[in-house]
């Protein structure tokens, strides 16, 4: 095998494939990326058993051959080189890396790929596509509420159905949960709700260009998604995830109307004086005005008063602010709506204009 | 600066002396309590069956033997449970800051006390009187400018003694000790000392802790080293990190019945649970002990996001440690506990999802409120028969 390839086409894929490894055992072909040339197309993988990555990128071949190097020495080796066209070579289980003019090597060792596990292939019939740029924003609207909890396992992704008109996802961790609901221009076919471990959503997140559509499969507790010229799939959570439709409030009494970014920056100040053990923040939600502010505790205490839109009772409301500060930064208009009936029932975040998702927040005791 | 008092407060041979004040004709009799079954060890002995060489976690045939006219009595867990929190009230009313340190001891913090109740031994007197009063039971008191000096002090006039080292004295007091009664000082470091040519605790004390470090290792050095001056090596430093409750079981006979097994891990982790009610503290992991009929032993722990809100839900985490960790020998010890604690009025995150133990929660609790009122409870549980069961068959 031989090839030559520019630094940074080559460095962004390893660096990616590098991600998926989760072995740091130099020995182990788990800790490897398998390189592969044909013609003038360098096919990367990478596989930490669960989630799969494939990526093809243009070189300029010389041999054609296969094999494989440990990641996270070539991913080392790729960041300290100089910008510029590098030579990789592999000569009786050594890789040669050669930058091109310049007067140094680097000799990695390789494990024979034959070794290298065998990469999964969805089966053809049971592709659907959405847009990149809508995929993207709903893993961004729930991603931050799945459990790490490894007790919930079946909490520790996110939750993915079809709906009438398009696809739903869902993330809880049984405190908070968040929803979006996507209409898509094309129908997307029936499938067995699934639950979607984040490693693969942020990997997603991450190497999506936003343009163009991402092409699903799912089948044997595997998801397999396509974009770009990634190729990447995953293992599946099995288990049963809660039936969150019977926990999401019909109505809510009371509606408050905020800016968004007073609103953040206020949580942000006065989170500073949160009992640590606790993380407890109150709102008192009143005519006119929203006053954020901590219980008085061995540190001190904060206060903040913005203006609000809403007419009602005065209410106290008591919640963990790490579970407000993710809803909120989530929200993409310059006001959001929190929506509650009572002290100790669930709390909902909204957009406004309401949009496709929601947020929905359990309380903390008040006392 | 007030100068530092602390009493160590003990009950005289504490389970005994129970059962004499509740039975009137075992007074001055010789009373041993501890498991009746041929496994059994001494619990208690009353200081009348001292006198023919009975001692606490003696093995009662022995005791037997020694001792063939006593009164051998099964243990009451519930009565001393409550004889102990109806002694420590009293102690309460003395101090705010006490601290129990087992079901028959405590500390109580005594500095600055004296303008208000009198000198240490006034007020030590009076202590001893109040509760003799109130329960018919004898205590005996140690006072000293430390925690440490203070329980040595209540080791020496037992029972029903009053001893109190003043401050100054703490090292006159010790040198009149041996090294075997420095307390933290058992029968294998006391040989290892002596080994070293140590047999007291004036020669003890004149190693320097780097020394002392050298020759006995980083943290029993330093013990000694200080306890050798009198400064509190800091066995009772309150509000440990880490606290937890925890019960074990010795088993009557070597078991490996599954279901029996499972009956024990569910009535610990009942027991467990009921304790941190009673105490108001919550916690998040569950712990296991398990001990063969080798005497090897094994321990697991899995701690969860959120505190355990029923004793079902703790009964099912410490079954799932034991079935990971229980290699299905047969067993002579099982303890299930509870540790990462905080007090049951932290903040709550209230949850979006029912869980099948909400319920049991609000259950339990009620359980646990019409216990504490003094009702007599009968479980029912279908569980308890095959238990009953399996004993019949070996009676």
């Amino acid at each position: 095998m031989k090839f030559i390839c520019e630094k940074n086409t080559i460095l962004k894929e390893i660096a990616i494939a590098q991600e998926i490894i989760s072995s740091r055992n130099a020995l182990s072909v788990l800790s490897n990326v398998l390189l592969e040339t044909s013609q003038n197309t360098l096919t990367i993988k990478a596989t930490d058993l669960k989630i799969g990555f494939k990526t093809q990128i243009p070189v300029e071949t010389e041999e054609e051959g296969i094999t494989t190097v440990f990641c996270d020495k070539l991913l080392g080796i790729l960041r300290s080189l100089p910008e510029g066209d590098i030579e990789f070579e592999d000569i009786d289980e050594i890789v040669v890396i050669r930058p091109l003019f310049q007067k140094m090597d680097f000799k990695l060792r390789s494990i024979s790929p034959d070794k290298f596990p065998e990469l999964r292939i969805a089966e053809e019939e049971s592709f659907f596509s959405v847009p990149q740029k809508d995929f993207i924003e709903m893993i961004k609207q729930t991603i931050f509420s799945v459990s790490t909890d490894e007790t919930r396992f079946f909490m520790n992704g996110v939750y993915m159905e079809q709906s009438n008109s398009g696809l739903i996802m869902v993330a809880t961790d049984g405190r908070r949960l968040s929803y979006i609901n996507k209409i898509m221009d094309k129908p997307i076919p029936m499938f067995k709700p699934i639950i979607i471990p984040p490693k693969i959503l942020n990997l997603i997140t991450k190497l999506c260009s936003g343009e163009g559509s991402i092409i699903f499969s799912i089948n044997d507790n595997y998801i397999f998604v396509e974009f770009d010229s990634h190729k990447i799939y995953s293992t599946l959570i099995e288990g049963q995830f809660p039936n969150y439709r019977r926990v999401v409030p019909e109505k809510q009494q009371y509606t408050s109307i905020i800016d968004k970014n007073s609103f953040l920056d206020a949580l942000k100040r006065v989170s500073l004086l949160v009992d640590q053990k606790s993380n407890r923040l109150f709102l008192d939600i009143d005519e006119g005005a929203i006053t954020l502010f901590t219980e008085e505790n061995d540190i001190g205490m904060a206060r903040e008063e913005i203006p609000c839109d809403y007419s009602g009772e005065k209410i106290r409301l008591a919640v963990n602010y790490m579970y407000m500060i993710n809803p909120v930064k989530a929200i993409d208009t310059e006001q959001f709506i929190i929506s509650f009936t009572e002290a100790n029932k669930a709390i909902t975040i909204v957009s406004e204009p309401e949009k496709d998702f929601f947020h929905i927040i359990m309380p903390m005791q008040l006392d | 600066m007030a100068v530092p008092c602390f009493f160590h407060v003990d009950m005289d041979a504490f389970y005994a002396s129970i059962e004499q004040i509740d039975n009137p004709e075992l007074q001055g009799k010789a009373v041993i309590v501890g498991g009746t079954s041929v496994r059994g060890v001494v619990s208690a002995c009353s200081y009348e069956a001292r006198v023919y060489g009975v001692h606490s976690a003696m093995p009662i045939f022995q005791a037997r033997k020694l001792c063939p006219e006593g009164s051998f009595l099964p243990v009451r867990m519930t009565r001393y449970l409550e004889m102990s929190r109806f002694i420590m009230e009293i102690l309460r009313e003395f101090s705010p800051t006490i601290q129990q340190i087992s079901i028959d001891e405590g500390f109580l913090d005594m500095t600055g006390t004296e303008l208000l109740l009198g000198s240490p031994e006034f007020a030590a007197t009076r202590l001893k009187q109040k509760v003799h009063e109130k329960t018919g039971l004898t205590i005996s008191i140690g006072i000293g400018s430390s925690k440490f000096i203070a329980k040595m002090a209540s080791a020496y006039g037992k029972p029903n003694g009053l001893l109190r080292v003043l401050p100054g004295k703490e090292i006159a007091f010790l040198d009149s000790c041996t090294i075997r009664e420095i307390w933290g000082i058992g029968k294998k470091a006391a040989a290892s000392l002596a080994d070293k040519g140590i047999t007291s605790v004036k020669k003890l004390r004149s190693f320097d802790e780097d020394t002392l470090r050298k020759l006995f290792g980083t943290s029993a050095g330093t013990y000694y080293y200080n306890a050798s001056r009198g400064i509190d090596p800091g066995i009772f430093s309150e509000a440990p990190k880490s606290r937890s409750i925890s019960n074990e079981t010795t088993l009557h006979t070597d078991e490996s019945d599954s279901e029996l097994i499972r009956q024990i891990v569910f009535d610990l982790s009942h027991q467990v649970y009921f304790r941190t009610l009673t105490e108001g503290i919550i916690g998040k992991t569950a712990y296991i002990k398990i001990k063969y009929a080798d005497f090897s032993s094994v321990s697991s722990q899995k701690t969860y996001e959120q505190p355990f809100l029923s004793a079902e839900e703790l009964f099912h985490s410490a079954w799932d440690l034991f079935s990971i960790r229980w290699n299905k020998k047969p067993l002579r010890l099982l303890g299930v506990g509870i540790g990462s604690i905080v007090k049951r009025n932290s903040p709550m995150q209230t949850e979006l999802f029912e869980t099948v133990y909400s319920k049991k929660h609000d259950l339990e609790k009620a359980i646990h409120s019409m216990k504490a009122s003094g009702m007599h409870l009968i479980k029912a549980s279908t569980l308890m028969h095959q238990i009953d069961k399996k004993e019949k068959k070996k009676l």
